[in-house]
């Protein structure tokens, strides 16, 4: 406490400093945020709106209030400066907390509002359009966050505080200016696992596996709807607007009662809605009608926008049809918003599905499809460089490679087994050292000696595996557990930065030369990965390794595509990237969307 | 006579490939049935023997009911031309290119349309038609000529099909059903769910819902099924379910297939038969 008080003290010598760029954490919450009470002079203010008590290592209670915003918003930090030259306050003063802590909050702090995007079906286009008016109300000045309770994807990422969660939620935090995803903005994350069967994960921790039926007559009934309100009600206390992702339809009436993730997530929130539609196949007003039209009354009532979204052509010609949809459902159409080229990390399998390859450069990398391809957004980052992505289904493929990349997978087991039933196993082998090869997860313990799973936790029975043989590890499943950790690293071979997240749940034996080095605070002597340079053999845990150039253009640079010229253009982080296409999504909406109309549902006066 | 008009709840519903499987339902019981669609807009034709251009889908659909494809089975067939043009064939030939500067005579071609209509009607015991799109679009209602534009001029009962797969589909029947002019909804009798997968009893209670509130009946769900129409085949080399040989032969193939499955998972076809009289 003596240490804090005397941070604190520090601090308001130092006055009012705005966003502080210079701290090498800036942000560490959102971008905009005021620095100055990195230590809050209200410490521990036990305000549970604010903070709550975690169990410290000896077994204590300890008050965390980590995830506090409220003491970064500048108009906070302004009246609480003044109050310090009004009351003569010193660090340590128990004014700060009679007082000015009461006042502060009468006066700047309200519960937030949730509003929330449904869509008329799958694809609507509900994931772009929560990130687009996200990043719209971030730049009017607000802190918002997105929120989906429940999701089912194979592409998840780690939060700052080790939760997993979906990798499209982590997309739209930072649409909202958000340096930290947490593991609230998803609370439920459900995982195929290939069979009948799916891993739910409940705040970022496997939860339980659950089949359809299970899901919905065991998890949905018990646990759904307090997860959804816990999650929703900790959002809701630290941001200005919540903004919802619904999944698929709300409308699916047969099983209308079950359905967590739409109207029912709505009501617990009391959000207002806004439904989505994708006028591209056509048939959108229907869609819209329907929708509507089928929500019981009391849901219907909710449903105060409709978007019209990914117009091919020109969105006029759909206003007269708009105005006519308004008349019959008394609900207007605040926007009808063109097709916009933005590129954004590809959300999920769907999204796959179709493609076979991505890109038309000059580097041919070459991707095996396992049938559990997971965290396949990890590949994201080649797109952008001279490079042809393909995913791969045949040794052929695998033989015309110039660089191989053996992404992550649902279950290293089965999709091993999988490269040896059609000849790929045999093919990977054949290139050792000929051309570059990158394990990454799942693909990376595939390059070590043998799974060993004498359980049966990841295969489905107890067995050994043999690997491609490329690196002297072992990966082992000895017990039900999974490894979720950011990691901050070093390259050892030349220094250059990477950023990533492991999430995996056999452990490797490493015996090989290291190929990163952990710089975590406190994890310093940690290292990651396997490297063998003279054979191009490279493999990590890290997805996420090619988002900084630095991992990306060192395995680039040992293409050698038959003498061919690579173009290489100007470095640039992946993040960044993803940034400025974010600006794109959202300029397109703000272009086409009715703004006031969009502010009185966000403000709750329609 | 008898007619019925598939309608889609949006592109890519299925309209064309259920239209086709109707026909060899038909001309597999010995019933005389063609195929048509009052107009297309489509870059995929097919010439005629007489050397008319008429769109794919109704070539295929001809073979489907074992007869040769005529320029009466598409009667309009608007081909998108570069920029903002579009060249209009009427009865297989060229008529005009319209753009935006120029348009077509809609009343014109749309008698010429019914006419084909009537021609085939008279010749034949059943007149398969297929609509275009979703025939609820609000901004385009008024120049519709394949789905509601038939539907007021020759009182064609109708049968809408939805695709189950993005989701949604109760609210795609329910909405398609509410936005058609009042006049020709009670032309809509019946409706179909298309591409399936899982258990088709966890949808019961959404079709008597349906059902109930807009009085068409559900003629089933129809199974997911990957079949690929020649004209997508010849852009791929391989995936596609077409058989080996003759490209027709094989294209009926997978029809009559796709027709047992269905009627396998309780598809009554003959409820179409029944709606079609008129």
């Amino acid at each position: 406490m003596r240490s804090i008080v005397k941070k604190v003290a520090e601090e308001i010598e130092r006055g009012n400093i705005g966003s502080n760029h210079e701290c090498p954490y800036h942000p560490a919450h959102f971008t905009g945020q005021n620095c100055s009470f990195c230590y809050c002079p209200f410490y521990p203010c036990q305000d549970p709106d604010l903070g709550e008590n975690i169990k410290s290592k000896h077994g204590g209670d300890i008050w965390s209030c980590s995830d506090c915003l409220f003491i970064h918003r500048n108009e906070v930090v302004e009246f609480i400066y003044r109050k310090i030259a009004e009351l003569g306050l010193q660090a340590g003063d128990p004014r700060f907390q009679s007082e000015v802590l009461p006042e502060a909050k009468r006066r700047f702090w309200k519960r937030g509002r949730a509003v929330m995007v449904v869509g008329a079906t799958s694809d609507a286009g509900k994931s772009v359009t929560v990130a687009a008016l996200g990043r719209i109300l971030h730049r009017k000045g607000y802190l918002v966050a997105p929120f989906k309770s429940q999701n089912m994807s194979l592409n998840s990422k780690v939060t700052v505080r080790g939760g997993e969660i979906a990798m499209i939620q982590v997309l739209q935090a930072q649409a909202m200016g958000l340096t930290v995803a947490d593991l609230h903005m998803n609370p439920i994350l459900i995982k195929p696992k290939g069979n009948t069967e799916s891993q739910v994960m409940v705040e970022g921790k496997p939860f339980g596996d659950y089949d359809a039926v299970t899901y919905y007559s065991d998890f949905v009934e018990n646990h759904g709807e307090a997860i959804v309100r816990r999650n929703i009600v900790w959002l809701k206390n630290r941001y200005d607007y919540v903004v919802m992702e619904g999944a698929g339809s709300p409308a699916e009436i047969n099983i209308y009662d079950k359905d967590i993730a739409n109207m029912r997530a709505a009501r617990i929130a009391d959000a207002s809605c806004i439904l989505v539609v994708n006028a591209e196949w056509g048939g959108a007003y229907a869609y819209a009608c329907g929708t509507v039209d089928l929500l019981p009354p009391e849901d219907r009532k909710r449903v105060k926008g409709i978007i019209i979204n990914n117009v091919r052509g020109d969105p006029s010609k759909m206003r007269s049809g708009a105005d006519e949809l308004e008349r019959l459902t008394g609900i207007p159409v605040i926007g009808i918003i063109p097709h916009i080229e933005a590129n954004l990390p590809s959300e999920d399998s769907e999204a796959l599905r179709s493609k076979t390859r991505v890109g038309e450069g000059i580097i041919k990398i070459v991707v095996p499809r396992f049938p559990r391809l997971a965290n396949f957004t990890d590949l994201d980052p080649m797109y952008g460089e001279d490079t042809t992505v393909v995913f791969a289904e045949t040794p052929e493929e695998i033989r015309a490679a110039d660089v191989i990349v053996l992404a992550g997978t649902k279950n290293s087991v089965k999709d091993l087994q999988w490269l040896k039933s059609n000849g790929m196993f045999e093919a990977i082998r054949e290139m050792r050292g000929k051309v570059p090869i990158v394990g990454i997860c799942g693909g990376y313990q595939m390059m070590g000696k043998v799974l060993h799973d004498p359980k049966g936790i990841e295969g489905g029975v107890p067995g050994d595996h043999e690997c491609l043989g490329f690196f002297d590890n072992e990966t082992s499943w000895e017990e039900y557990d999974k490894r979720v950790i950011r990691d901050h690293a070093v390259m050892i071979e030349g220094g250059g930065q990477v950023e990533g997240y492991e999430i995996h749940m056999g452990m490797s034996d490493v015996r090989e030369k290291p190929l990163f080095r952990i710089v975590n605070v406190g994890r310093e002597k940690e290292t990651e990965g396997s490297v063998r340079e003279d054979e191009m053999l490279f493999g990590t845990y890290l997805h996420g390794c090619f988002d900084k150039p630095a991992f990306r253009r060192y395995v680039l640079s040992f293409a050698k595509c038959g003498g061919k010229e690579v173009e290489f253009k100007p470095v640039e982080d992946y993040d960044e990237i993803v940034d400025r296409n974010l600006d794109i999504l959202a300029d397109g909406f703000q272009e086409n969307l009715d703004m006031d109309a969009f502010m009185r549902i966000m403000e709750g006066k329609e | 006579m008898r007619s019925i008009l598939f309608l889609g709840t949006a592109s890519g519903a299925g309209k064309t490939t259920l239209d086709a499987v109707f026909c060899r339902y038909l001309v597999r019981k010995g019933i005389r049935a063609v195929p048509f669609k009052a107009s297309n807009l489509s870059l995929n034709s097919f010439v005629t023997i007489d050397g008319k251009e008429i769109g794919m889908g109704q070539a295929l659909q001809s073979w489907a009911c074992g007869v040769e494809p005529s320029a009466h089975m598409n009667p309009v067939l608007l081909k998108p031309a570069d920029g903002h043009r579009l060249q209009v064939i009427l009865r297989g030939e060229p008529l005009l290119d319209v753009g935006p500067d120029r348009d077509y005579d809609r009343k014109m071609v749309m008698e010429r349309a019914c006419e084909s209509y009537d021609i085939l009607a008279e010749e034949n015991d059943f007149v398969v038609c297929e609509g275009s799109g979703s025939p609820a679009e609000l901004n385009l209602l008024s120049t519709d000529m394949a789905n509601v534009g038939m539907m007021r001029a020759r009182r064609v009962p109708s049968v809408l099909v939805a695709d189950i797969e993005r989701g949604g589909v109760f609210a795609a029947i329910y909405g398609t059903w509410k936005l058609i002019p009042d006049d020709v909804r009670p032309l809509l009798k019946g409706f179909l769910i298309n591409r399936f997968r899982g258990d088709a009893s966890l949808l019961d209670s959404g079709i008597e819902k349906i059902e109930e509130l807009t009085g068409m009946k559900c003629i089933g769900v129809v199974p997911y099924e990957n079949l690929r129409l020649p004209e997508e085949d010849s852009l791929s080399s391989s995936g596609g379910k077409i058989g080996k040989g003759d490209i027709r032969s094989g294209f009926i193939d997978n029809l009559d297939r796709m027709l047992e499955e269905a009627e396998a998972a309780s598809v009554d076809f003959s409820m179409i038969e029944d709606m079609a009289e008129h």
